[in-house]
Order: C-alpha cells, then sequence, then structure tokens
C-alpha cells in the first residue's frame, strides 16, 4: 500500500507525456488514406487528372483537321494493320481515334468540372456563410452599407441592361449607400425616406434613360421608382437572410438539367456556357448546406466566446465558423464534381454545351449511339466508360472523405 | 470610491412568436473595484442575461435592451458603437462561460485561441503572445504549458478547459471578470478546484469578480455581496454575512433552505421549493414569487414591493413583509 502511493507520488512529467499531437486534417488524412474504397476511387481520378492534363499539354490534337473517311468506324485494334494504324477504342464516324478523343475529352470534363463547381462552390457558400451568420447577429454599419451598395449595383443592372448603358448602375449604388448613411445619422422618417428615395431612384431611371429614348426613359423611369422603394430601407440580417434563401428556393425549384439548359440556351452553345449554367444550377446546393451548418456552428459557446473578446464579424465568421464547416462543403463539392461532369455529358449529349468538333464524352455519346444497331459498340462503350468511371470516382471518393473528415457521422 | 460598474434600471427583453419575454425588468445595482460579487438565482431568472447585457452579447433580434444605463469606468456601455464595444470586450471585461466543453473552438490549438485576444488588444507579435500564453496557461495551473500550447482541445479534459477559457479571460488584464456558471459543467472535486483558482487569482489581480450560479453553497466562500434574482428582479442583495445569517425574502429562505446537509438523517426528501418561476411572458403586477411563496398576504397578489434598505450595511429586500418575517424568526 505504501509502496504503491510513493509511486505514485514519484511521477515526473515524462510518464505522462501528451500523446503526439495531430491535426484535424492530418488526422482526416489517415483515415482517408485507411479507407480502401476511397484509395480506388482516388486512384481513378488520379488517373483521369494525369492523362488529361499529361495529353492537353504534350499530345498535340487539333479536333477541327481530324478527319479520316477511310477510317471510319473501325472496330478497336491492337495492332496496326496494312489499312490503319492503331485504334485501341476503335474509331467514330468521322474515321476519328476514339482513344485519343477520350483522352482529349478528359481535360474538357476536368475544366467543366472545375470551374462550374468553383463558381457555385464560391457563390453559394459565401451566400450560405452570410445568411446564416447575419441571421442571428445584426449587421453593423460597414457590412451594411457594403451589402446596399452591391444590392444597388445588382438591382440597377437590369434598367442598365435595357437602356445598354452603365452608368446608372453608379445611380442606384450611391442611393443604396445613401439610404445606409440617412439610416444611421439622421432621424429621417421611414416614410419621408421611403417617398424621397422612390423619387429619386425614378429620377435617375428617367435621367438615364432619356439619353437613349423616350421609350426607353419610361421603362427606366418605372424600374428606377421601383429600385429607389426597395433600396430606401437599410436591409437588416434576417432579412436579408431571407431574401437571399428564397432566391436559392426558386432556383431549386426548377429541375435542374431543365435549367441549366435554358440558361445555355440564353447565353448560346459553348463549353465555356455550359460551365457557367451547370455553376448556376448548383449554387443553391452550396448555400443551404453552408447556411444551416453556420446556423448549427453559430450556436457554440465558442462563437460567443469569441464575440467575448472583442473580435469582429468578419473574424469570427471566416477563422472561427468557417473552418467549423468546411468538411460537409467538401465532401458536397467532390460529390459535386461528379455531377458536374455529368451535367456536362447530358448537355453535350444533347447538343448543349461542347461545339461539335470538340471532343467531349456527352457529344461523343451523341454522335454515335446511332450507329449502335449497326454494330459499332466501340463508339459509344468507351465514352460511356470515361464518364461512368470518372463519376464513380468521385463519388467514392466524397464517400471516403465524409467518413475521414466527420467519422461521427455515419451515414 | 468610484465604482467599476453602475447599472441603473437595466431592463432587458425578448420578442417571441408567444410574446414579449421580460427577462431582466430593471435591474439596478454597483460594484466597486476588486469586488466579488454573486448572483445566484434558479435557472431562467435574468442571471446570464444581464450578464451578456452587460457585454451587450445579446442578439438583436430577438433581444432587446429596453431601457437602462450601465455605466463602465465612466462611460455607459449601451451607448458605445460596435467597434468601441469591441474594444471593451475582453480588454476591459472578460467572461467565462458555462459549457467548457463547446467554448473552445475545436479546429485550432489551445495556444492559437489564448494568443487571438493578446495579438487583437495588445498589438502582441506572434511569439511575445506565444509566451504569454504559457505564462497564463501557468498561471492558470496546467502543467508543462510550453507543450500544451500545441495541444488541441479534445487532448484537455473538461478542468482544463475551463482553466484554458479562465486563461484566455484573463489575457488583458480584464478589470471585470464575469464567471457564468463556470462550474456546473464539471464534476465536484474539479469545480472546488476552479473556485481556489479564481479567488486566488481574483486575490492576485485584484480584479473584480462578478460569479454567477445557482449554487447557494459555492458562493459563500467567495464573494463579497450577493444578488438574489427572480424573474428578472434583484429580490435581495446584500453583503454575504447578511444574506446568510439574516435573510430577509422567502426566495433567499428557499433557496437556502433547498441546499443538502451533510447531518441530515439518510432518506430524508430534499426540500425544495414548490411550483415553477413566473411566465416572463404575462408578468402580473404583484410579487413575481406571489405564486410559490408561504408567506403571502393580499398586498402581495396586486402590488409589487420595491427594494428597502433593510440596516445600515446596504442590505436590501423587496418583500413586503420582510419586517414582519425578521421580528418573528422565521425560518
Amino acid at each position: 500500500m505504501i509502496k504503491k502511493e510513493k509511486s505514485l507520488n514519484n511521477f515526473n512529467g515524462e510518464d505522462f507525456a501528451v500523446r503526439e499531437h495531430r491535426s484535424l486534417w492530418l488526422d482526416a488524412w489517415r483515415r482517408l488514406i485507411s479507407n480502401r474504397a476511397a484509395m480506388i476511387g482516388f486512384v481513378i481520378i488520379l488517373i483521369f487528372i494525369l492523362t488529361a492534363t499529361l495529353a492537353h499539354f504534350f499530345w498535340d490534337y487539333d479536333p477541327k483537321i481530324d478527319l479520316d473517311y477511310s477510317a471510319k468506324l473501325l472496330s478497336p485494334q491492337l495492332t496496326a494493320s496494312e489499312e490503319s494504324t492503331v485504334h485501341l477504342f476503335g474509331t467514330d464516324k468521322l474515321g476519328r481515334d476514339i482513344f485519343r478523343r477520350v483522352i482529349h475529352g478528359g481535360w474538357n470534363s476536368l475544366r467543366v468540372g472545375l470551374v462550374s463547381v468553383s463558381i457555385s462552390l464560391l457563390v453559394g457558400s459565401i451566400l450560405g456563410l452570410m445568411s446564416g451568420f447575419f441571421e442571428g447577429i445584426d449587421m453593423n454599419f460597414g457590412e451594411s452599407l457594403v451589402l446596399m451598395i452591391l444590392l444597388g449595383l445588382s438591382l440597377g443592372a437590369l434598367p442598365a441592361w435595357i437602356a445598354n448603358q452603365s452608368f446608372q448602375v453608379i445611380g442606384y449604388a450611391a442611393l443604396g449607400a445613401a439610404s445606409v448613411l440617412l439610416h444611421q445619422f439622421t432621424g429621417l422618417k421611414k416614410t419621408h425616406r421611403m417617398l424621397i428615395f422612390t423619387f429619386a431612384g425614378g429620377l435617375i431611371g428617367l435621367g438615364s434613360g432619356l439619353v437613349v429614348g423616350p421609350l426607353v426613359a419610361l421603362v427606366c423611369a418605372v424600374l428606377g421608382l421601383a429600385i429607389g422603394f426597395l433600396l430606401a430601407n437599410p436591409i437588416g440580417g434576417s432579412l436579408f437572410s431571407n431574401i437571399v434563401m428564397r432566391i436559392m428556393d426558386i432556383i431549386l425549384s426548377f429541375p435542374s438539367y431543365l435549367l441549366a439548359i435554358a440558361i445555355v440556351a440564353f447565353l448560346g452553345p459553348g463549353l465555356e456556357k455550359g460551365m457557367i449554367a451547370i455553376g448556376v444550377v448548383g449554387i443553391p446546393i452550396y448555400a443551404r448546406l453552408a447556411r444551416s451548418a453556420v446556423l448549427s456552428v453559430s450556436q457554440k459557446e465558442y462563437v460567443l466566446a469569441a464575440q467575448s473578446v472583442g473580435e469582429s464579424h468578419a473574424r469570427i465568421l471566416f477563422r472561427h465558423i468557417l473552418p467549423n464547416i468546411l468538411s460537409p462543403i467538401i465532401v458536397q463539392a467532390t460529390m459535386g464534381l461528379a455531377n458536374a461532369i455529368l451535367s456536362a455529358a447530358a448537355l453535350g449529349f444533347l447538343g448543349l454545351g461542347a461545339v461539335p468538333p470538340e471532343p467531349e464524352w456527352g457529344s461523343m455519346l451523341g454522335d454515335s449511339y446511332k450507329y449502335l444497331s449497326s454494330g459499332a459498340w466501340w463508339a459509344v462503350l468507351f465514352p460511356g466508360l470515361a464518364i461512368m468511371l470518372s463519376v464513380l470516382g468521385f463519388n467514392i471518393l466524397g464517400d471516403g472523405l465524409r467518413d475521414a473528415l466527420d467519422p461521427k457521422i455515419r451515414l | 470610491m468610484e465604482a467599476l460598474l453602475n447599472i441603473k434600471d437595466l431592463k432587458t427583453r425578448f420578442h417571441t412568436e408567444d410574446g414579449i419575454v421580460n427577462a431582466v425588468n430593471g435591474v439596478s445595482y454597483t460594484m466597486d473595484p476588486g469586488e466579488v460579487l454573486g448572483v445566484v438565482g434558479e435557472s431562467g431568472c435574468g442571471k446570464s442575461v444581464h450578464a451578456l447585457s452587460i457585454m451587450r452579447l445579446i442578439q438583436i433580434p430577438p433581444g432587446e435592451i429596453a431601457s437602462g444605463e450601465i455605466w463602465f469606468n465612466g462611460q455607459d456601455l449601451l451607448k458605445l458603437n460596435s467597434s468601441e464595444i469591441r474594444k471593451i470586450r475582453g480588454r476591459e471585461i472578460a467572461m467565462v462561460f458555462q459549457d467548457p466543453m463547446s467554448s473552445l473552438n475545436p479546429v485550432y490549438k489551445v495556444g492559437f485561441q489564448i494568443a487571438e485576444s493578446l495579438k487583437l488588444h495588445k498589438n502582441m507579435r506572434e511569439k511575445e503572445a506565444r509566451e504569454r500564453s504559457a505564462e497564463l496557461l501557468s498561471l492558470v495551473g496546467i502543467p508543462e504549458p510550453k507543450k500544451r500550447l500545441d495541444n488541441y482541445p479534445h487532448q484537455f479534459s473538461g478542468g482544463m478547459r475551463q482553466r484554458a477559457m479562465i486563461a484566455m479571460a484573463l489575457s488583458c488584464d480584464p478589470k471585470l471578470l464575469i464567471a457564468d456558471e463556470p462550474t456546473t459543467a464539471l464534476d465536484v472535486t474539479i469545480q472546488a478546484q476552479i473556485i481556489d483558482l479564481v479567488i486566488k487569482l481574483q486575490e492576485e489581480l485584484g480584479m473584480a469578480v462578478m460569479w454567477i450560479t445557482h449554487d447557494l453553497g459555492i458562493v459563500a466562500e467567495m464573494v463579497h455581496k450577493i444578488n438574489v434574482m427572480y424573474a428578472g428582479f434583484i429580490v435581495e442583495r446584500g453583503n454575504v454575512r447578511d444574506i446568510y445569517k439574516n435573510t430577509l425574502h422567502p426566495y433567499t429562505k428557499g433557496l437556502l433552505g433547498s441546499l443538502p446537509s451533510i447531518d441530515e438523517a439518510p432518506g430524508t426528501k430534499l426540500v425544495s421549493i414548490p411550483g415553477l418561476p413566473p411566465d416572463l411572458i404575462n408578468l402580473k403586477s404583484g410579487c413575481p414569487f406571489y405564486a410559490r411563496c408561504t408567506y403571502r398576504e393580499e398586498r402581495c397578489r396586486n402590488e409589487r414591493p420595491s427594494l428597502e434598505l433593510a440596516d445600515s450595511n446596504g442590505h436590501i429586500v423587496a418583500c413586503w413583509r420582510w419586517e414582519e418575517l425578521q421580528s418573528e424568526g422565521v425560518k
């Protein structure tokens, strides 16, 4: 008994050495690499990314001059014969090597995925972060000033587009700023302010419209009245949050492919337009995800503690809340890449998105499915396989990431 | 001596779907520099809300500080703009919260979080802030502070996290430390350690401490004065000795009576105050404690007693019958 006590009293710091500390990300990485399925996904994606980038930079391909009717619809052959060179995946109806087009198509899919996910990720999560954060915390003077200027700019875009001149946007932005300043520094009555602003908005519209013509001036004046009315009172935090989320709901209420097709139809064909369309359609997903995560993290005491230390809104939002909501967003972005590749293929299949000679998996499918009945299975199989494998890869990597980043969630 | 904190008629309420919740209903008191004040009362009686109002951490909306003045060091905190109040938070008034499990951000190292307010308020450089953080950790009794700086919060136990929170709060030598039930989530031995730690630090650093708790037993040995709050009112206030030895308000009597005693026979039922705190949405015009009071009379139903001075030590009480009850010696 005595001995035991003695040994307890004898401890020194070394015996109680603290476990080696690993950061959250290192921990997540270790969990990820021990997950076999995720590693398979990771390898698929790695191969996909490597072949696509290497081909783009080191294997010249000009789709505009790639044409050889003599070699059309050749079945896959592994060795060169008298008639033709090696066609690993066969050739399509124009005699183009499918292997080459699948590899180069990968570069396009990668671009579409990255660009469109970046669009939806950036816009969506910033909107979601802000609307979640300001749901609970009131905006301060600077924040509402910036918000109202931005609101003036974006609302003013419509009359400026109609009148085809950009300077009236500045007028509305100034109106937004004036609204915050008047609210903060003068005791002007709400009804008076609304009257003045509606009138001022109408004047801005009328004045800048008159430069173009009477009809345009009329339309701009009416729009200006409405914008002035909307800008008269600075928008508070929860109202802002509400407006943003209702806009997101409206976007979500359209079937996503239909909306993407509509946007491409409006913007015109082309891979870049497709990226924008797919990106816009994805915005609400990230906005909702980020908002709900921010709402739950905001309730944590460390956010209150950060406030009680005197930290600024921006710092609390970006240093304390953002890192805590990153994991679901990263997972969603990985899954979103798969979705974007699929959407791009769908657009391509319909003849929207990539413009014809450009190699793109979806449009390759669309070009070749008619020849399936005549036995040219290879022209459909390989681009199809490419789509399937890359989507599968991103999806199982996303699953693995979810497990690795948040082991508490078991779905 | 000029008061450090002087609260005048503070009223805080919340606009909810069910109506307006009157959480704090005209609280006035002063605190001297270096004073230790206990704020006691059961859940939902406005203790935390009044403390958050001092820090201006009430969410607006749904909250609203309807009226009052909070004079701290010669300025009215309620009149400051958002950047001015941020300079007060953390530097002049610091706060320790109830749940040490969630009051540290899980994604940052403890050292980073302590250093944050040093960098913010004292413009310290990285290295300087780190050294000071280590000092602070050793001040609050964490062994091997230099190594511990690089730990994540999940590597700390509950008591250690609360110590780290106290270190964070003390980092800028605040004049007032508000401890909002800092020991509720800890087990009893750790509670005692944390209380001892705060007493020791208070004596060393000379700051004022406001200790919010529902446990009259905890504060008895550490505070100078006690505010007893009920339904957003201060119902009794006085020196700690007067509150315990010469309890005047029936609610305070009830709170003291419900403390379990170590020499009670086994099997004795624990005493409690019957009923629940009043609905803060439809607050009646009478005494807020009327419904649960054993000494009530007709007058208590409709007329709300105001705080009266009971003796020369500044012991004040809001009860119509305190003189009768005192002379009768009702326990």
